[in-house]
């Protein structure tokens, strides 16, 4: 009974017309960029959220969220056609689907990507109304050393899955922490590092560090790694998969959907993650696994409906427990702290028209999507023909603008630019964003959570080793970080970067 | 990539030393009270101790360094410097002369002498629609506040 009335507060919340625009609007740009290389959705959300303090908050993280997954959808587009992935969750999409599009079928991996990724939306969907309310009872019982642990975990998760060297990372997870402690204490009220600037009294700000290692970074690399790309001429047709091109992908959609949902609800997770470890399954569990990377429609099918699937379960840690799956819900984290509302096991009970009005917004937001993409595909093919020489200056603009608007503040666009030149370095010298914006996020709730635990515990941090919860968070963390210590131990290869 | 492992760790041990310093400045407090210096400080070491591991890692690797010596052209140095350099001046000028009249030489510029050079008149027609379409979204429409500079635009 509880479900059915969650439902309808659901979509009575998504059926008001402002909430319906912003949720169009959101996939709308969300496969826009998916579509668009060089520009994810990391990027793209905070270079819009400045503009969302105008609005709800409910509208704000419908359209954001619409962004997120509808990247998903768009990403596969590019994979497909032009070999090169539109965002990092359709990497392994183009092993497959570019060699589909060769063959001439190009339509039948167009389409069966964008109708697994619907699957998996509302599958997800389903999960997230079944799964977040009871999660959010159990994390009402944590206190600060579970909340530590947890972050503790999630942290080391996305060292572990890091693509390069997890030293780097664990270096990158404690400049982040690092940066997130500039600013005023606010135990003590004592300034830290602020060097008497006004601006960093209140900290470094989220946006013009996000915008500078992920926008403009972005932009200064591929001003020298310029690509020519071509689109693979090839007629775009049959779009509906035929019986057979259902019967072979169907088992591979339904366990992408699955695997991607629990890969997107683990902290340090995502959907990138998920798209690759859907691959590795379908390879594994296939009958012809040889036929991998030369245009099997598994390998399409079931990548993307598991990327999508991750990024939508991704919201459920974020909403629930207030901790960030991955950097899109630090961002979004971010938005929400400054929308003022906390993010926590409170939220679904202390706001119900938000938790409920993402849920029905995703089940809408797919369908908009499935329009999007199928009948429409067109429509993004002749987009993928601007090229770059001419967007790059509007993406720079945007940037700086997006900066500027927050709290009209020129130092902050000091500030993002010297991060696009550390961003940019850090790409080059092979040092991964992710680990420091996510370590940077949670920088000030990891260290209330530390204090308060050693506070309560009287200094010992066995706190965090004799309360069930708290101990096998640790325990598992620990076991990451050891595994690759162990002699002849060694790391898979990993996904090239967690969204 | 190992001269560059190398140099780069570095760069963090010193920066981890500067943090270990600048938070020593702080209370550390104790462990059952722990002070403002408390984190800073575990992460200024942390950072220290992983960028010597990092820099052992990349000593002691027997990997064949690729050929660095063209790690970037010059022509490249100069286009990104470039860039930079009209950003800067555009947070310099921003609220002296005005989003509108900054706005539509930022994107000259760029246009113009970024990644491929375009004719004149494409670089001041997409320029002005670009600063004036972005004016009337932000402005206008979002109600953004932005500089109006000294022209009062």
């Amino acid at each position: 009974m509880d479900l059915l009335s969650n439902l309808s507060l659901a979509f009575s919340v998504i059926f008001q017309p402002n909430n319906l625009l912003f949720c169009f609007i959101g996939c709308v740009i969300g496969t826009l960029i998916g579509v668009l290389p060089g520009i994810g959705p990391v990027a793209t959300i905070s270079l819009l959220l400045p503009s969302t303090f105008h609005m709800s908050p409910v509208s704000a993280i419908i359209m954001l969220a619409g962004i997120y997954y509808g990247a998903m959808y768009g990403g596969s587009t590019t994979s497909i056609l032009v070999n090169i992935p539109g965002e990092s969750a359709s990497v392994v999409t183009c092993l497959d689907g570019y060699q589909m599009a060769r063959q001439g079928r190009a339509g039948p991996a167009l389409g069966i990507s964008a109708f697994g990724s619907f699957i998996a939306g509302t599958v997800a969907t389903i999960l997230i109304m079944l799964v977040a309310p009871p999660l959010a009872m159990i994390a009402l019982k944590f206190g600060p050393p579970e909340y530590f642990s947890l972050m503790f975990l999630g942290l080391t998760l996305l060292i572990y899955l890091a693509s390069g060297s997890m030293i780097k990372a664990l270096m990158m997870a404690c400049v982040g922490i690092f940066l997130g402690t500039i600013g005023t204490d606010t135990i003590s009220g004592i300034e830290r590092f602020t060097y008497r600037s006004y601006t960093l009294m209140d900290g470094i700000g989220l946006i013009p560090v996000i915008m500078g290692l992920f926008g403009i970074s972005e932009v200064l690399l591929n001003i020298d790694e310029a690509s020519k790309q071509e689109i693979y001429k090839t007629r775009i047709s049959n779009l509906l998969p035929t019986l057979r091109d259902w019967k072979d992908s169907i088992v591979s959609i339904l366990r992408g959907t699955f695997l991607g949902f629990f890969l997107g609800i683990l902290p340090g997770g995502g959907a990138t993650i998920a798209s690759f470890g859907a691959y590795a399954v379908e390879k594994r569990f296939s009958k012809h696994p040889e036929k991998f990377g030369s245009g099997a429609i598994e390998g399409v099918a079931g990548p993307e409906s598991a990327n999508n699937a991750a990024s939508q379960a991704s919201f459920i840690p974020l909403l629930t427990l207030g901790i960030p799956a991955n950097v899109v819900m630090a961002i979004l984290l971010g938005a929400l702290m400054i929308y003022n509302i906390k993010p926590g096991p409170l939220l679904i009970k202390n706001h119900p028209d938000l938790f409920w009005g993402v849920v029905g917004s995703m089940y809408i937001g797919n369908a908009m999507l499935l329009i999007l993409n199928v009948p429409l595909i067109g429509v993004w093919v002749k987009i993928l023909k601007i090229p770059y020489p001419i967007l790059f200056p509007l993406i720079l603009l945007f940037c700086l603008i997006g900066v500027y608007s927050v709290n009209n503040s020129i130092v902050e666009i000091v500030i993002m630019i010297i991060f696009g030149i550390v961003g940019y370095l850090m790409k080059k010298f092979r040092y991964e964003a992710a680990p420091l914006i996510l370590a940077f996020v949670l920088s000030p709730l990891l260290e209330n959570a530390l204090r308060q635990s050693l506070l309560m515990s009287h200094g010992s941090f066995s706190i965090f080793f004799t309360r069930p919860i708290s101990l096998i968070q640790m325990v598992v963390a620990i076991l990451l970080l050891a595994l690759p210590l162990i002699p002849g131990f060694k790391k898979r290869p990993k996904a090239e970067e967690i969204d | 990539m190992r001269r560059y492992d190398q140099m780069s760790s570095l760069v963090w041990l010193a920066f981890s030393i500067y943090i270990c310093i600048a938070s020593s400045r702080l209370s550390f407090g104790s462990f059952d009270h722990p002070g403002p210096g408390f984190l800073p400080l575990l992460v200024g070491i942390f950072l220290g101790m992983f960028s010597i591991i990092a820099f052992l890692q990349a000593y002691l690797s027997k990997v064949v360094d690729e050929t660095t010596s063209s790690w970037y052209p010059k022509e490249r140095w100069k286009k990104l410097i470039g860039v930079l350099t009209v950003m800067f001046a555009y947070a310099f000028c921003l609220e002296i002369l005005g989003f509108l009249l900054t706005t539509f030489l930022l994107l000259i510029f760029l246009f113009r002498y970024g990644m491929e050079p375009k004719r004149w008149v494409v670089a001041i027609g997409a320029s002005g629609i670009a600063s004036l379409s972005s004016y009337a979204v932000f402005e206008l429409w979002l109600r953004t506040q932005l500089p109006r500079g000294i022209f009062g635009f």
